[in-house]
């Protein structure tokens, strides 16, 4: 065992160690990292390893958003041609090179990952139980209902889980920021919004499709689709898309997971607005609004308390 | 240097030309762990609930004596929140009598915790706590390293300070009872904006040496550290020592890679 004098030096520098780590607890910028490992299954990866072409697709996506984020808090959401053209472009240049991994969002958005750490790990835990979907439904896993329900449950194991209740995104729509991105920015929303027809509109052709290469053939004509989109960007559209609009059989055997990616779309826009509007001018201002949307309108700990949650059909009015 | 550092050195270039991307999600590569590939850290555990295997191989070319190979296997496992454990048992060829607290085969468990996440205005930070149990050759008593680490990025590079102290419960002969050790170190994700699967990472370190009165280790080393795959990451790095006692590295080469699941 140590000796004395050293066993002192040690026990002082452990001692001061912890002193500083409950001294920083008390500041308002200390935040624990937490991450979490994804659901460990026999399905992992079977998108990728099965159904590449739509993976890499998927992997595009995870740059378009921390792109933006990262854009648009460093031009202060001011520079229209740095967000249509360059940031856009840089992103559908990323898509375009077919990733065969998903990219390190901490390397695309440093900036912004220090900004709102916590709304990112909401995000990156939504996203991995996006992927898990996915997997599962392309896998030859024989119970998918049951493999779903577990990954669901550990996905609302987390203190990061959005809420699986619907929100009313009209209201979640009309903050006084609200559509700021949309109207400086209309070509990369539309952009973002192809992204997210892309993740829900797959799910229904999946499901149907008896094998892999039904599956294969089945999504084709929503690539294209989606491509063109990429191409042209539907700014014609005045809403994100929905997953029961574009998956209804998926949305009503699993109310609970298109809510949940229905609710992490709409957190997207609100971020991408609170990023794009003058109204909150200062770094820490917009981290603020991030964190009290994300508080109270979006993390499942909030259901009891959450205003937006529609409580009836009638409230529904998408 | 003798034939089988020049050997050693020869094969890595070589290994890192033929890395080729292979499809396959994401061990995470710009985690950095100490020994993947060069003796640096950054501050962050593995996620919760991941397990880790790395192994590698490092060679010591050094100035005086004998090239040393160690064979570097460990398991991580991210336990708790923000908590990686480890548990390392470090094979060396022989010189195997070296001194300092690391001894061939000796159990070495370790605890990483990390604070926080840096934000905007703070660093983030961690603890490491590590045991060497003597279970390796001529190894006696527990020997305890307590580190401290902080990251903090600028841009897409991110700076790592670690700090260590280490104390041996039973030095032998000329053996220090403790030694401090310091590295600075810059690591950087190479191919943005249109490939991340490749994170550079450079060093400073200086240490004390094992036996009292002799010169501090100080050296330098560059490593990178490559996603292959999604649960597999390679690494090598090479280092040298341009200052310490007439024993030190003239060059430090390791290969190294983790899986993790």
């Amino acid at each position: 065992m140590p000796s004395g004098p050293d066993l002192h030096r040690l026990t002082i520098v452990a001692s001061a160690l912890v002193a500083l780590a409950f001294a920083l607890t008390a500041c308002s910028q200390f935040e624990p990292r937490d991450k979490r490992f994804y659901y460990r299954a026999l399905w992992n990866f079977s998108l990728r390893e099965d159904l590449a072409e739509l993976d890499s697709e998927f992997n595009g996506v995870d740059f378009g958003h921390s792109n933006l984020y990262e854009n648009l808090l460093l031009t202060g959401a001011k520079d229209v041609t740095a967000i249509e053209e360059r940031a856009r472009k840089e992103t559908l240049a990323f898509i375009a090179t077919r990733p065969r991994l998903n990219p390190n969002e901490e390397a695309i958005a440093p900036t912004y990952m220090k900004l709102a750490w916590r709304a990112q790990n909401t995000f990156d835990e939504a996203h991995a139980l996006h992927r898990a979907t996915y997997d599962i439904v392309v896998s030859d896993e024989p119970d998918k209902d049951r493999a779903i329900r577990d990954v669901l449950a550990y996905y609302r194991n987390s203190a990061y889980a959005i809420t699986s209740k619907r929100l009313d995104h009209r209201r979640l729509d009309q903050f006084p920021y609200s559509k700021a991105f949309r109207t400086r920015f209309p070509l990369f929303n539309a952009t973002i919004w192809s992204y997210h027809y892309l993740q829900v509109a797959v799910y229904d052709p999946l499901q149907a499709a008896k094998n892999l290469t039904a599956k294969t053939k089945a999504v084709r004509p929503i690539l294209t689709t989606y491509r063109g989109y990429l191409d042209q960007p539907p700014v014609q559209w005045t809403f994100m898309p929905l997953t029961a609009e574009y998956s209804p059989a998926f949305a009503a055997r699993y109310p609970e997971l298109a809510n949940i990616f229905d609710n992490l779309h709409m957190l997207h826009d609100n971020i991408s607005d609170i990023l794009t509007s003058e109204r909150l001018p200062t770094w820490e201002a917009k981290r603020e609004e991030i964190y009290r949307v994300v508080d109270h309108y979006y993390l499942a700990s909030a259901d009891e308390a959450n205003p937006m949650i529609v409580r009836s059909e009638q409230e529904h009015r998408h | 240097m003798n034939r089988l550092g020049l050997q050693a050195a020869g094969l890595l270039p070589l290994i890192l030309l033929l890395w080729q991307p292979i499809p396959s999600r994401a061990l995470d590569h710009d985690n950095l762990d100490p020994n993947r590939p060069i003796g640096m850290e950054d501050a962050y555990a593995i996620p919760k609930g991941e397990i880790g295997l790395e192994g590698g191989v490092r060679f010591n070319d050094r100035r005086e004596g004998r090239t040393q190979v160690t064979f570097q296997p460990q398991i991580i496992y991210g336990a708790f929140d923000n908590t990686q454990i480890e548990i390392q048992g470090d094979l060396f060829t022989d010189p195997r009598s070296i001194a300092g607290a690391n001894k061939s085969g000796d159990l070495h468990l370790g605890v990483l915790y990390n604070f926080n996440t840096e934000t905007l205005t703070l660093p983030a930070m961690a603890l490491r706590v590590e045991v060497d149990l003597p279970t390796g050759v001529n190894s006696k008593g527990v020997d305890t390293q307590l580190t401290g680490i902080l990251t903090r990025s600028f841009g897409r590079l991110r700076v790592h300070l670690n700090a260590g102290y280490t104390v041996l419960s039973s030095p032998q002969g000329q053996e220090r009872p403790g030694a401090y050790r310091a590295v600075a170190a810059v690591s950087y994700p190479l191919g943005y904006p249109s490939s991340f699967r490749d994170t550079l990472i450079a060093s400073i370190y200086t240490r004390q040496s094992d036996l009292r009165g002799q010169q501090h280790h100080t050296g330098i080393e560059v490593g990178i550290r490559h996603q292959l795959t999604s649960r597999l990451v390679v690494d090598g790095g090479l280092g040298t020592e341009f200052l310490g006692p007439s024993e030190r590295a003239a060059l430090l080469g390791t290969m190294g890679l983790s899986v993790g699941f």
